[in-house]
């Protein structure tokens, strides 16, 4: 086995340690103006402390916001995480012909700058009568397909379909399969997959923006307005906070369900030594 | 419940391939009884499971189980089950899970699912490996829960494909005496594909021997070596020694002599190629007057405990498989004792079993 130069591992972690840092730093003072009720510029630590942003935050409706960017959040997830999953199964395995064309149009709304493909939507939009919150969702998912159906195909890369046959060929049906194979086995790419669509819905401006057209206010559109205009900078941080919390706790769910169960698999010879041992206990 | 398995006159192309995997195949597995398919790779034995699993559709022909046509039939209605040579184990279930799927896609309540589930795992012998998570086995008992879960299936027919070959010997010799274990407790009929002759001719009742999508011979295992029907079965069967002659009142001659040959009834006279397994020929002193032939040793190659000699003859290089403690060197002349129940003799336009046609030894029919 090859060894680790001296200082190696300490390397390592600096570098792990500054990374995390370089990260982490930003998020301090926001943290600390979320608390405080009073921060001088001249002092290292806030004055005061006290919920006085969380209170302007609620005042100004935050509450509604949030509400609004989640139901964005999760309608984006709910609609582009299956669309997603499909059009990667479908360029995986469906022996689609064009499948580089497809895959290419699929792509095609993280290249198109998206006021462009707005601007034409809402006319159509507007004269279909198609209510804001509607449409807006429907945009969001078209928005949001291209990061789940390319996360979908990563996983399927390393998906053995013969575990379909496997399961057809032990009586399963074809919704049996779907159910009981597929689903539970891509269960890590579809998570993954939802958090990014999750992410497009919650934190999307210019579209919401545009397709809203002022009837939804989403907790971005409120974090830009403070923090472009009150100076108030407890409810800024406050609104901040609101906006990033959802996502990071949606990841370290996420990351929690995805932990291997096992290290590694077994070799023979372990399994020879295991049942050796095992024997040996039992005997003893 | 075993059934019987029938092929019948089925061909099956692959979208742009140049050549059939499976050309107009006729095949009868008789109930319980086991049929090695055996061919090189890329020879359609796959194909030839997956077509009667249901995984795949001939493109004419039939496929019957019971005597009953199941085209049109998808394979959870077949009453199949098929172990890969990828164990291809469910990650997210747990070892008794895996196996518990069969009886539970069939409608058992998975209590009981789950008790017939711990049965099969004691008869592969792994009792006690339930709660384990499959990537948490080594290679050989991944695949000995595939079998398990195949067999807790209760199919009528179990297709093995290559099942063992990416074990190592010691777990491949392990794997042939469970499976040869089972057989004698469940009888299932059983349709395995591989390309390792021993393993066939280990495991099976019968060898279809197939290449390049054709059935070349349909032989009792016991006799898989005895008689080739062509040359291109003899060499896939590692048969080295060809000798070219003609075929004459039931003996060869060649420039060998006139050596007396198997099988001499109803064969006809003319050009005919004598094969003899390296194996058959023993080496004696050059004036034996048992000896058929002399020649001179020109190379000895190791081969495991035996060695392999290669002899110049009058009729070419012929090659014996020595025992072990027999030595021999460069230029040593040697006595080549050629059996006649191991000659086999076969006509240059050497034909090929096509569909329907009679296997060229008995197969037997039953058990």
């Amino acid at each position: 086995m090859r060894r680790r130069p001296a200082g190696g591992r300490a390397l390592i972690t600096g570098g792990q340690a500054s990374l995390a840092l370089w990260f982490a730093l930003p998020l301090v003072p926001v943290a600390l103006w979320a608390l405080a009720s009073r921060w001088n510029d001249s002092q290292v630590l806030p004055e005061e402390w006290g919920p006085a942003g969380a209170g302007s935050a609620l005042a100004d409706g935050a509450a509604a916001s949030f509400a609004t960017s989640l139901a964005l959040g999760l309608t984006t997830a709910a609609l582009a995480t299956p669309a997603g999953a499909m059009a990667a199964y479908a360029l995986a395995f469906g022996r689609l012909r064009g499948e580089r064309a497809a895959a290419l149009l699929l792509l095609a709304p993280v290249f198109v700058p998206p006021f462009v493909i707005v601007m034409g939507v809402n006319v159509a939009f507007l004269w279909l009568r198609v209510p804001p919150a509607v449409a807006l969702a429907l945009v969001l998912m078209v928005t949001a397909i291209p990061y789940t159906t390319f996360v979908m195909r990563a996983a399927l890369a390393s998906y053995d379909i013969g575990a379909e046959e496997a399961a057809r060929t032990l009586g399963a049906s074809p919704r049996g399969v779907l159910r009981r194979i597929r689903i539970p086995m891509l269960a890590g790419g579809l998570a993954a997959s939802a958090f990014l669509a999750f992410l497009v819905g919650w934190s999307d401006y210019v579209l919401t923006l545009l397709i809203g057209g002022g009837q939804l206010v989403t907790v971005p559109m409120r974090v830009a307005a403070a923090a472009s205009g009150t100076g108030n900078h407890a409810l800024v941080a406050a609104l901040s906070v609101a906006a990033v919390a959802p996502p990071l706790l949606l990841l370290l769910v996420i990351n929690r369900l995805s932990v291997p169960r096992t290290s590694r698999p077994a070799t023979d010879a372990d399994a020879r030594e295991r049942a050796d041992t095992e024997l040996t206990g039992a005997s003893a | 419940m075993t059934s019987s398995v029938d092929l019948v006159a089925a061909s099956r192309t692959y979208t742009g391939a140049p050549a059939p995997a499976v050309s107009r195949l006729s095949l009868h597995v008789a109930a319980g009884d086991a049929v090695a398919v055996l061919g090189p790779s890329g020879s359609g034995k796959t194909t030839v499971l997956r077509l009667i699993a249901g995984l795949d559709v001939p493109d004419e022909g039939d496929i019957r189980i019971a005597d009953t046509t199941v085209l049109g039939v998808p394979p959870e209605r077949r009453g199949i089950a098929m172990v890969s040579q990828s164990p291809r184990l469910f990650p997210h279930m747990s070892v008794l899970d895996n196996v518990a799927f069969g009886p539970q896609m069939s409608g058992v309540p998975k209590r009981q699912a789950r008790q017939a589930a711990e049965r099969y795992l004691d008869l592969v012998h792994l009792p006690g490996m339930g709660r384990r998570r499959p990537a948490t086995l080594s290679g050989g008992q991944q695949q000995r829960v595939a079998l398990a879960r195949a067999l807790a299936a209760e199919p009528a027919v179990l297709l093995l494909d290559e099942p063992f070959s990416a074990l190592d010997p010691s777990l491949r010799a392990d794997m042939h005496r469970l499976v040869t274990e089972l057989r004698a407790l469940l009888q299932p009929t059983i349709v395995l594909v591989t390309h390792d002759h021993q393993e066939a001719a280990l495991l099976a009742d019968s060898v279809a021997i197939l290449i390049d999508g054709q059935l070349q011979q349909h032989v009792a295992a016991a006799a898989l070596y005895d008689r080739p029907n062509s040359l291109t079965v003899s060499r896939f069967l590692g048969c080295l020694n060809e000798v070219p002659g003609h075929a004459r009142a039931g003996r060869h001659v060649s420039a060998l002599g006139t050596i007396d040959t198997a099988y001499p009834d109803g064969q006809a006279d003319g050009d005919a190629v004598l094969v003899i397994r390296q194996e058959a020929i023993a080496l004696t002193r050059a004036d034996d007057p048992a000896a058929n032939a002399t020649g001179c040793i020109e190379r000895t190659t190791p081969r495991g405990a035996r060695t392999l000699v290669e002899i110049a003859t009058t009729a070419g290089l012929l090659f014996a498989e020595v025992q072990p403690g027999r030595r021999y060197g460069h230029g040593d002349v040697v006595g080549l004792v050629l059996p006649a129940d191991q000659c086999v003799v076969i006509p240059t336009a050497s034909r090929t079993v096509t569909a329907g046609q009679v296997p060229a030894s008995p197969v037997p029919s039953g058990r």
